[in-house]
């Protein structure tokens, strides 16, 4: 017989024990991290992505709030996301599908002429604030939101990043040059494409024969000043002329061969390295200094801190000429799957209104630097105010977002990445010297974009 | 008299001419060839074991360095299913080399040994097949697939690879050569049936060859990587050349990765070429000479 | 009792002054004919169903969209032979077929060159360690294309890669052999010629063996040095493994694919088209411009020309390589 006392006692102390217990870690959190398929206490995510769309970072933090969930992600190539990817899925019925999928902004063009490959996002609510598509749009810059919105009105696709378009540039080295180096002075120097090239060829006058036979150059490519004029204007190769498919006015718009002739000069200027974008060389040069100017989409910055780790502190950013410029950015699609695969509408929606909502871009800005497409940041004072010690102290997230306000909504149709690369391919020609006569150049991706009819 | 001198020269029907002996030019280009061919595994392995910075250096660093299993860690942190992908490899692998040796030897041998009509046709259609590209009819396999339901599921890797027109061809010159035609006589006038004389007879007699046909169809379903990217989605179903193009589809191009991981899935077809290198060497020449 | 000779199927006496039945025409010389003959239908079968449901029927599936204005999303017009028509005035077309021929070449003679040579060195039979280097020569063919195209693209870098270097401290300007036409298809045939060589020096050096030695013993008797015996007698015996060997080769490199791939980076070949051979151009428009119907007229068209090479290289080996036999 216990006294009261030790009953007492001996009972606080099992209820303790038995407190504990219901919070101690023996009640572990489920780990799908080895989860190769749904069972009972996991869903796998499959996610089709290209380059860095879905970052790690976020990635972790979305299994803290969700481990049941595994996300299961494949990166490919742009082309093969596309060609063998969701077209050929769709064809088949969404055979293969995965339940989400990133879209570059140069095939929205062409995946809103197929909106049936496609999941509507109006008809999906989150868990959560029970929000569909239509709910969201308000967050979202227009013209972004539009490269998601397909030919029947369907939401097929909600924006993550704008690429945006400035100039990153070795500080150290224009001053080793004598030139200027500080950031506005530099932007002011060059605020149009001519005074770019002169710019360049002032650069170029000061190196050396010996280094210039070590391929030293201002720029690695002149080739990229092509994509980035032809975003500055208010018509790419279509027209908006209120059908869903917009008209074709590539061999008519002033814009294009403006384009094509300012890069060609800038190649003729000697100014570029014709060193080409992720190549093993490229990545090299980067930390080399073979070339002293890149233009840089938000996304690139990161980019170059990884592949050029030594060079911190001795960049900067600039504004681009021209005012503004846009490259990249991309779209969360939910591809239609064929009947039998496992349903995770649900999970993926949830998955990608979190994941693109306006506080994930902001930290993805932070941490990687790709710029939000979400304009409720642009006056938030941690974007504003952020600096890069990498960029030497740059306020990224102002410079950015100054130009992304100049840039005016372009028009984007079917064809655009495939006349894209007609044109690109045109332009290598000549800055690798294979064809001396710009016109002819000009004529052949020209008759080259036909084909993509 | 002449038929003791004949008798005597008889010997020699296969002997080899009387060669000067070997001159230094021989084993210098041989060893220049042995150089050239292993080059590229050891410059992978460099590559890996010092980091993607490294190559840039002029003069090249020529040794291996340190950091092998950094670069490996970091393979596995990209990719933590590449573990699994080499296990779908050899699953995969093992699976098509059985079911190719054993439909080859069947239809071979019935080419080979066996009379029956449209014969000569169906030879000559085995042949054209092989010059058929096989981009061809990648867009309705893959459809064909996912009707079947095979779309990320390594059955489509193994379902449609079950035959190959090479393998009966193969098969056919390998038995032509090595079964004599009075050993399968004599044993049907015994009384043996068909498939009693292709199981008893036939099969231990090409069982070296038909080994060699499996590691050859192992090798190619190993190094495969077309048609693998194309039907499989979940990096879990990956096969290993699926998983180093994995790690090539960054825009960053990490050598040291990338070397890395095309180190780990060539490293395993190394060891098994250790242990039967020289059996393929045998299969290859014996296959040549069908006259 | 009687002794004549009794017909099996009819027990009716076999007679003696009818003339011997002609042998029936076989469909196999070499069978064994109380072997029951039905049997190899049900033996091939397996391959011919197999083959018909994944090999044979998507590419009737192939073929007949060849005739259409292919969208797979979207509409499919019958349009005939406007496809065929098209391809033959499409000048990335003969940009494909220039350069595959061009890789072809290269590749194709030095290889050749290079495998009866080392044959004929592994071909003495003093040479010591013989079996080692046999087994080394199939090591390349052993590898994944994918791996050796990503080790041979960085070999080839134009700034920073190893051969290059070795170019340049040789006092010669590098040499772009990504951007380069010539160059960029000596780089991959570099990567045919280094997988396939030891492969088919071996098989030179099987065919070699297998040649009597007295016809290098009448040779040499009648004075012929090694070199001379080498021409008159080993080529004119190789010529069957020749053209075995031409044929294989042609079949497979007219269809490369992997390597400029993986060397140029995308579908389209690389900036000037320099890249693009048949099959990447087929996958180009497959899965770039969304074309099934051309592509697919393009991978027939691959398939004539395969077969017309095949047979051209047939019957020039027949008439080259000695008449002699």
């Amino acid at each position: 017989m216990l006294s009261i006392k030790s009953t007492a006692i001996i009972a606080a102390g099992l209820l303790s024990i038995g407190a504990l217990g219901a919070i101690s870690p023996a009640q572990a959190v489920v780990d799908c991290t080895t989860a190769t398929s749904d069972t009972d206490t996991c869903t796998v995510l499959t996610i089709n992505t290209f380059g860095d769309v879905i970052e790690p970072a976020l990635v972790s933090d979305y299994k803290k709030l969700h481990p049941e969930i595994k996300l299961s992600i494949k990166k490919s190539d742009l082309d093969a996301l596309n060609g063998t990817g969701l077209y050929t899925q769709c064809a088949a019925g969404g055979a293969g599908s995965p339940d989400i999928a990133a879209v570059e902004i140069s095939y929205s063009g062409f995946w809103r002429s197929y909106p049936q490959c496609f999941i509507d996002m109006r008809t999906l609510h989150t868990t959560v604030g029970n929000k569909s598509a239509t709910d969201i749009k308000k967050d979202y810059l227009p013209w972004r939101w539009d490269q998601g919105v397909g030919y029947n009105d369907s939401v097929i696709g909600i924006p993550t990043d704008v690429g945006g378009l400035e100039v990153a540039y070795r500080w150290d080295l224009f001053k080793a040059k004598g030139l200027p180096y500080k950031r506005a002075d530099v932007s002011k120097a060059w605020d149009t494409w001519p005074k770019f090239i002169a710019f360049g060829k002032k650069y170029m006058a000061k190196v050396s024969a010996a280094d210039k036979k070590k391929n030293i150059g201002f720029m690695d490519n002149a080739a990229t000043i092509y994509a980035a004029i032809m975003n500055q204007g208010t018509e790419k190769y279509y027209k908006n002329n209120g059908t869903d498919g917009g008209q074709l006015v590539y061999k008519t718009n002033p814009q294009v061969k403006l384009a094509f002739n300012t890069t060609i000069d800038a190649a003729k200027a000697g100014i570029g390295t014709r060193i080409g974008q992720f190549s093993s060389d490229w990545n090299v040069g980067m930390s080399k200094g073979t070339f002293a100017v890149m233009l840089s989409p938000a996304w690139m910055m990161d980019y170059i801190k990884g592949q050029a780790p030594t060079t911190k502190g001795k960049w900067d950013i600039a504004d681009i000429p021209g005012g503004g410029g846009n490259q990249g950015g991309s779209q969360l699609t939910m591809p239609i799957k064929k009947a039998g695969m496992p349903n995770h509408k649900q999970q993926a929606w949830d998955f990608i209104t979190w994941y693109l909502a306006p506080a994930q871009q902001l930290k993805v800005f932070q941490v990687y630097g790709l710029f939000p497409s979400t304009p409720s940041l642009y006056t938030d004072s941690d974007l504003v105010g952020f600096k890069d010690p990498f960029f030497n102290n740059a306020p990224t997230g102002a410079i950015y977002a100054d130009g992304v306000k100049k840039l005016k909504p372009i028009f984007e149709g079917k064809l655009q990445r495939c006349i894209d690369m007609a044109m690109g391919s045109a332009l290598s020609l000549v800055i690798n010297g294979k064809e001396k006569v710009t016109t002819k150049a000009f004529a052949k991706g020209l008759s080259d974009a036909d084909k993509c009819k | 008299m002449s038929s003791l001198v004949k008798e005597q020269t008889k010997p020699t029907l296969n002997k080899r001419p009387k060669w000067q002996k070997m001159g230094p030019f021989g084993y210098i280009v041989l060893a220049l060839v042995t150089f050239l061919s292993l080059f590229p595994f050891y410059w992978m392995f460099i590559v890996a074991s010092n980091g993607t910075d490294e190559i840039s250096k002029i003069p090249p660093t020529l040794l291996p360095g340190p950091r092998f299993f950094t670069v490996v860690s970091h393979v596995y942190e990209a990719l933590p299913q590449f573990n699994q992908a080499l296990l779908n490899t050899v699953y995969v692998g093992t699976i098509v080399a059985v079911a190719q040796v054993f439909f080859s030897a069947i239809a071979g041998f019935a080419f080979a040994k066996l009379n029956f009509r449209g014969q000569k046709f169906m030879v000559l259609f085995v042949i054209l097949t092989m010059m058929l590209p096989s981009q061809l009819g990648i867009i309705p396999l893959y459809m064909l697939m996912g009707n079947l339901g095979f779309i990320d599921s390594l059955n489509a890797l193994i379902i449609p690879a079950l035959v190959t027109a090479f393998g009966v061809f193969w098969m056919r010159q390998v038995i032509d050569a090595q079964v004599p035609n009075e050993l399968l006589e004599s044993a049907s006038i015994d009384g043996a049936g068909v498939f009693r004389v292709y199981w008893s007879l036939v099969l231990p007699i090409i069982a070296q060859s038909s080994f060699v046909l499996g590691l050859f169809s192992f090798l190619a379903t190993w190094n495969d990587f077309l048609w693998p990217l194309l039907v499989l989605q979940t990096p879990e179903h990956f096969t290993a050349q699926v998983a180093v193009n994995q790690l090539k589809s960054s825009y960053a191009i990490d050598y040291a990765l990338n070397m890395g991981g095309a180190f780990l899935s060539t490293a395993p077809l190394i060891v098994l070429f250790i242990f039967v290198g020289r059996r393929l060497v045998r299969g290859v020449m014996d296959g040549a000479v069908k006259g | 009792m009687s002794q004549t000779a009794v017909s099996r199927k009819t027990n009716k006496p076999a007679s003696p002054w009818k003339p011997a039945k002609p042998p029936k025409k076989l469909n196999n010389p070499n069978a064994v004919l109380s072997l029951n003959g039905k049997w190899g239908y049900l033996f091939t079968a397996p391959f011919f169903v197999m083959f018909l449901i994944f090999g044979l029927a998507p590419i009737i599936y192939s073929v007949y969209i060849a005739f259409f204005n292919w969208d797979a999303l979207g509409t499919q017009e019958f349009i005939g032979i406007q496809n065929f028509v098209e391809l033959v005035a499409d000048d990335r077309f003969w940009n494909a077929l220039l350069n595959t021929i061009d890789i072809w070449l290269l590749s194709t003679i030095p290889m050749l060159i290079l495998s009866i040579g080392l044959a004929a060195i592994l071909h003495n039979p003093h040479l010591r360690g013989s079996t080692f280097w046999r087994t080394i020569l199939l090591v390349p063919n052993i590898t994944s294309v994918l791996a050796i195209a990503i080790v041979f693209g960085q070999l080839f870098g134009r700034d920073f890669g190893m051969v290059n270097l070795i170019i340049g401290a040789l006092g010669f300007e590098h040499v772009d052999f990504i951007q380069g036409t010539t160059s960029s298809h000596i780089a991959i045939a570099t990567m045919i010629v280094w997988r396939w060589t030891g492969y088919n020096a071996l098989i030179f050096l099987a065919a070699m063996l297998a040649i009597p030695g007295e016809l290098y013993e009448s040779a040499s008797l009648d004075g012929a040095n090694k070199w001379k015996q080498f021409i008159y007698v080993t080529l004119p015996s190789l010529r069957n493994t020749i053209t075995f060997v031409l044929i294989v080769g042609t079949i497979g490199g007219l269809q490369v694919f992997a390597e400029p791939l993986i060397l140029g980076g995308s579908y389209n070949g690389g900036d000037s088209g320099q890249f693009s051979t048949l099959t990447l151009f087929l996958f180009d428009q497959a899965f770039v411009a969304y074309k099934w119907g051309y592509a697919a007229a393009v991978g027939i068209m691959i398939t004539v020309i395969v077969a017309i090479v095949s047979l051209i290289n047939f019957v020039i080996t027949r008439r080259l390589a000695g008449d002699g036999k």
